[in-house]
């Protein structure tokens, strides 16, 4: 009993069917991590997204102009156990709009509270039309 | 034996942080205006490559190694790393083993890197106005320690964003003399 | 009696003194003891400009060239020479950065976690995950930026900064050499900045 229970524990288990398959609950916080937005320059949208992640006392880890990546993270201050990492990705619909998504990441798990990627695109807006003149 | 228990409840307990709400996090504070203000200057160019040139060649100055550069969006990082040790954690740590009867080893700060990243941003349409941003923050390991008989591994980490204003201003008087030209505030 | 109590007395200074020494020789690991100790480690993020001073002239050096693209070309060489890995190369900024690692102490025996140990990249912030690299093996990490920026119509500035064992590197010999390296490659000599 005890030698059949060591075996269990050393297989490899079995590889999940849905291991890359997207979850229910990722599609429907999709709709939230989304945003479009009436701007032509990807770039300065881009570096948008770098302002505001600063503002918010983000620290940017990676910046990929050609892919539209931004990644940041901070801890959770004043608790330095949990982090909290962010992906943003701006991608060029049309001449006129681009669609900005945020994933954001608390440990390991995806958020999926709407109130976050409300206060990230409401911080957002700001730096984005910061430069509006 | 109490002593120790008394100890090591006392130093878990100060590990019992407050939960931050994640969306919080997501939130610009009352301190953020006063913050952007630090960590930002523009300049009257239409040369940002001038300016990221320059201000890697400050950080170099600074004593930084320049580890990232994304020039299409004006982006830096530049790091240093250097020793974090302590005399006052080495007493605190020697105070701790001796009433805590040997029980409690605390891990003291071994290693930290002090990071900047920068950013410059043209403000108008004509680019004729270049923003530079600035932000430093360090990150610390911490060596082994012991409590009781839960032995901590090493690696423990923290964080610190700076705010002491002289680094920042320290900084852009120095790309202002590089790029001869003026650091206005924002 | 007398003889009894000088024991007693005897054996308790020798704990005292070995007490004494469990405490001072605690904090120094040989790694540990090896690292700068200070009162307060947030003085680092300042640079000290006195040493600074001393070292930017031995760090510096001025060329009578504008072939930038050669500059880079000879540098990244020069570099390749001395074992670095070239990390970050941005032509049109001036920058390039590497790092390579030394056996300035002998390793007791190989330990597993180093071929395992990526050394930085990202500022990575996890939880819990306990980065085990840092320490043991900082020791050997030797860093390198080089910046190059015209100055006036007809002139280059090349200057290059090192990090070892957890300090900027200060003394002017391993520039001198750096240069000497770099001069004989390019066919150039590099004037002192005053």
């Amino acid at each position: 009993m005890v030698g059949s229970l060591l075996l269990y524990g050393c297989s490899t288990p079995e590889t999940p069917k849905d291991l890359l398959a997207p979850t229910d609950a990722q599609l429907k916080i999709r709709s939230m991590q989304t945003r479009t937005f009436d701007v032509t320059d990807r770039n300065a949208a881009i570096r948008g997204v770098i302002a505001s992640l600063q503002d918010l006392g983000f620290i940017i880890e990676r910046a990929n102009e050609p892919l539209g990546l931004v990644t940041a993270a901070r801890f959770a201050e004043p608790n330095y156990y949990d982090v909290i990492s962010v992906t943003v990705t701006v991608r060029q619909d049309t001449k006129n709009r681009l669609t900005i998504r945020a994933n954001a990441i608390y440990n390991n798990k995806p958020i999926d509270d709407p109130k976050v990627y409300q206060n990230f695109f409401a911080s957002l807006e700001r730096s984005l039309f910061l430069t509006k003149e | 034996m109490r002593i120790g228990v008394c100890l090591t409840s006392l130093v878990l307990l100060t590990g019992c942080v407050t939960h931050t709400e994640p969306a919080e996090l997501f939130q610009l504070t009352a301190e953020t205006p006063k913050h952007r203000a630090m960590q930002t200057r523009f300049f009257e160019t239409p040369n940002e490559k001038e300016l990221l040139s320059a201000s890697a060649a400050v950080l170099q100055d600074l004593g930084f190694q320049v580890e990232e550069s994304v020039r299409e969006v004006g982006f830096l990082r530049a790091t240093k790393e250097r020793s974090a040790r302590e005399y006052g954690q080495y007493i605190q740590r020697a105070l701790f083993l001796v009433l805590s009867l040997g029980k409690l080893l605390n891990p003291v700060d071994l290693h930290q890197k002090i990071a900047a990243g920068l950013i410059t941003r043209p403000l108008n349409q004509a680019a004729t106005r270049q923003e530079v941003r600035i932000v430093f923050y360090r990150v610390v390991w911490k060596g082994d320690g012991q409590v009781d008989r839960q032995y901590i591994p090493p690696g423990q980490q923290y964080m610190e964003m700076i705010w002491d204003p002289e680094i920042y201003q320290q900084f852009f008087a120095k790309l202002s003399k590089a790029v001869f030209l003026e650091a206005h505030t924002i | 009696m007398a003889p009894l109590a000088l024991r007693h007395t005897a054996t308790h200074g020798a704990v005292g003194a070995a007490l004494l020494c469990a405490l001072l020789i605690q904090g120094c690991s040989p790694y540990e003891s090896r690292h700068q100790n200070q009162w307060n480690s947030r003085e680092q993020i300042w640079l000290s400009e006195s040493s600074q001073l001393k070292v930017r002239a031995a760090q510096t050096r001025v060329f009578d060239t504008t072939d930038r693209r050669r500059m880079f070309e000879t540098i990244i060489s020069t570099m390749q020479d001395l074992d670095f890995n070239v990390e970050l190369l941005d032509e049109e900024l001036g920058i390039i950065s590497g790092k390579k690692f030394i056996e300035a102490e002998q390793s007791q025996g190989t330990d597993p976690t180093y071929l395992l140990y990526r050394p930085d990249t990202l500022l990575l912030l996890t939880r819990n995950i306990h980065a085990w690299g840092p320490f043991q093996h900082r020791s050997n990490l030797v860093r390198f930026t080089a910046t190059i920026r015209i100055r006036g119509e007809s002139q280059l500035v090349v200057r290059a900064s090192a990090q070892f064992y957890l300090q900027a590197v200060e003394e002017p010999g391993p520039y001198q050499q750096f240069f000497r390296a770099l001069e004989q490659a390019l066919f150039l000599h590099g004037q002192s900045v005053e």
